[in-house]
């Protein structure tokens, strides 16, 4: 998840930052990185030191790591590097309650995490797969005739969320309402529209948890309500925190991830037709897509003053995992910018990684591979529509905002 | 081959640790041997060390099946057996899954498995 909680004053250079690491990168904002984000996101590893202190208009200043190396470090070592305090949602500091499980460490972690593990762990979600791909179909049979659609609105938006209301057990007629949300706090970047967002979700929440109390079901929600990490019964704050982070990192990361790929789909014939002719090779193929349009970041506060690759880090400092770049690490993967489905395995950055890693990135993967094999399956041969121009949400998912397609 | 020794961590964690072979034969059959800390896991012997072929995505919360591993023959009964949840998700593993497989996350070096050979599978995806 992403940063995109407000700015709080004029940004001043804390005491032990030296000066000539500070940028404002304008990452997730500035009119460069919306040109065209993954470009710029890659491009970073040739204007700017692997760890700068950034800040921005709508993002407090934090140590942006640009390596892979730097990120897998500070992902996996919770005891350095907590994520306490990071989620970049609003929230009254006198009424506080934490995300969950992302604001949780191991080994608590661990208890809340096990709730819903079950619920989208890999065997699960491989039961899905027939109607998902059922699903997929049905949405395609809807706009196949007319020879375009938009993709966004027709495909990559409503697949991934409904595929998560089902799995939350929410009914899939919220769609429209759940997306007006999700856009309102992380794409706004306004903190009164994010405000009253976040109190239409918090009264809907609310009343969703009473119902799953009453009528227990198979969906994460109830699962999460009926849940006692270690034996013990949850507090209301904590029920609420872990099913309102679960609703927001599950709405928009697939749908922008799906954007995102069928712009370069669209641009590509060629390649296009080289995922068509290879069809054994498409968890290669999907493994390469998440790596060069991954849409999101990671953050963590440093737990207690240390040196960093050689940088004094203070307790209580921001730190950014910028994981798209961290997958154009040069390092890590030659010729990064370079679609090629054929590298060799390195684990991709895309789901962070350690004890937080995406605990949606089986459903993730499926979901990819699948739209991928039934659109190109249905309709091969599809372009941008002539005439339009690809503009891309601020905020801190990465995504188009619209993705006309034509055949 | 018995190399239980004590050093600092390979992943800067301070301490004194004994330690314990564990050699890692890649999918082309290329060889490492690690010193592991008694007390870690395989997986955590690979992924501090930089040995490719383990993902474990999850950091070992059993919650991602992506540090599959085979277990060499002759070690298989020393290491235990899978548990449930571990069994579950070893259905769910993109490689062959075989009688020797495990989760490495989920085998702890013990003094006893000094010297265990691993082998990794071609995917974790």
């Amino acid at each position: 998840m992403a940063t995109t909680a407000p700015a709080s004053g004029p940004f001043q250079i804390p005491a032990h930052v030296p000066p000539e690491l500070v940028r404002k990168l304008g990452i997730t904002e500035s009119p460069e990185f919306l040109a065209n984000p993954h470009k710029f996101m890659a491009e970073l590893h040739n204007t700017c030191p692997p760890i700068v202190y950034s800040y921005g208009d709508h993002s407090p200043a934090a140590w942006n790591l640009l390596k892979y190396e730097d990120a897998y470090f500070v992902l996996r070592h919770p005891e350095f590097f907590t994520t306490e305090g990071t989620g970049p949602f609003p929230r009254d500091p006198n009424d506080y309650w934490k995300i969950i499980p992302l604001e949780i460490e191991p080994p608590e972690h661990r208890k809340y995490r096990a709730i819903i593990d079950p619920l989208v762990s890999p065997k699960t979600v491989v039961a899905m797969e027939t109607s998902i791909r059922a699903f997929a179909n049905e949405l395609i049979d809807g706009f196949i005739g007319k020879g375009e659609c938009e993709f966004a609105k027709e495909f990559g938006r409503p697949l991934p969320v409904c595929v998560f209301l089902d799995i939350m057990g929410l009914p899939r007629d919220m769609m429209d309402e759940f997306v007006r949300w999700a856009m309102g706090l992380l794409h706004a970047q306004d903190r009164q529209i994010a405000g009253q967002v976040m109190a239409e979700v918090t009264a809907y929440l609310g009343t969703v948890i009473q119902e799953k109390r009453a009528n227990p079901d198979d969906g994460v929600v109830s699962a999460i309500v009926h849940g006692r990490p270690g034996g013990q019964e949850m507090s209301a704050k904590e029920t609420f925190g872990f099913v309102f982070f679960l609703f927001i990192a599950g709405l928009d990361t697939v749908f922008a991830t799906l954007n995102n790929i069928f712009v370069w789909l669209a641009e590509n014939p060629e390649r296009r037709q080289e995922i068509i002719d290879t069809p054994d090779n498409i968890n290669n193929v999907v493994e390469e897509l998440l790596r060069v349009f991954t849409v999101t970041f990671s953050g963590r506060t440093v737990r207690d003053d240390i040196e960093f690759r050689g940088i004094q880090m203070k307790k209580g400092d921001r730190i950014t995992s910028i994981l798209p770049s961290c997958n154009y690490d040069p390092d890590v993967f030659p010729n990064p910018t370079e679609v090629n489905f054929h590298r060799p395995r390195k684990p991709v950055l895309t789901f962070a990684g350690g004890a937080h890693s995406c605990l949606g990135a089986h459903l993730a993967r499926l979901e990819v591979r699948i739209c991928i094999q039934e659109f190109l399956r249905r309709i091969p041969n599809f372009t941008i529509k002539p005439g339009a121009k690809i503009e891309y949400w601020p905020g801190g998912v990465v995504g188009p905002k619209d993705v006309p397609l034509a055949w | 081959m018995l190399l239980a020794r004590s050093r600092r961590r390979p992943d800067g964690v301070q301490g004194e640790f004994t330690m314990a072979l564990v050699t890692y034969v890649q999918h082309d059959g290329a060889r490492q041997d690690v010193d592991v800390p008694v007390g870690d896991t395989i997986m955590q012997g690979a992924v501090n060390n930089m040995v490719d072929g383990i993902v474990a995505e999850c950091g070992g919360g059993l919650a991602c099946a992506t540090c599959h591993c085979y277990v060499a023959d002759d070690w298989s009964e020393k290491t235990g057996e899978a548990s449930e949840v571990e069994n579950d998700m070893l259905e769910a593993v993109s490689a062959e899954r075989k009688t020797t497989s495990r989760l490495s996350c989920q085998i702890t070096m013990t003094e006893e498995l000094d010297g265990i050979v691993i082998y990794l599978p071609a995917t974790q995806f």
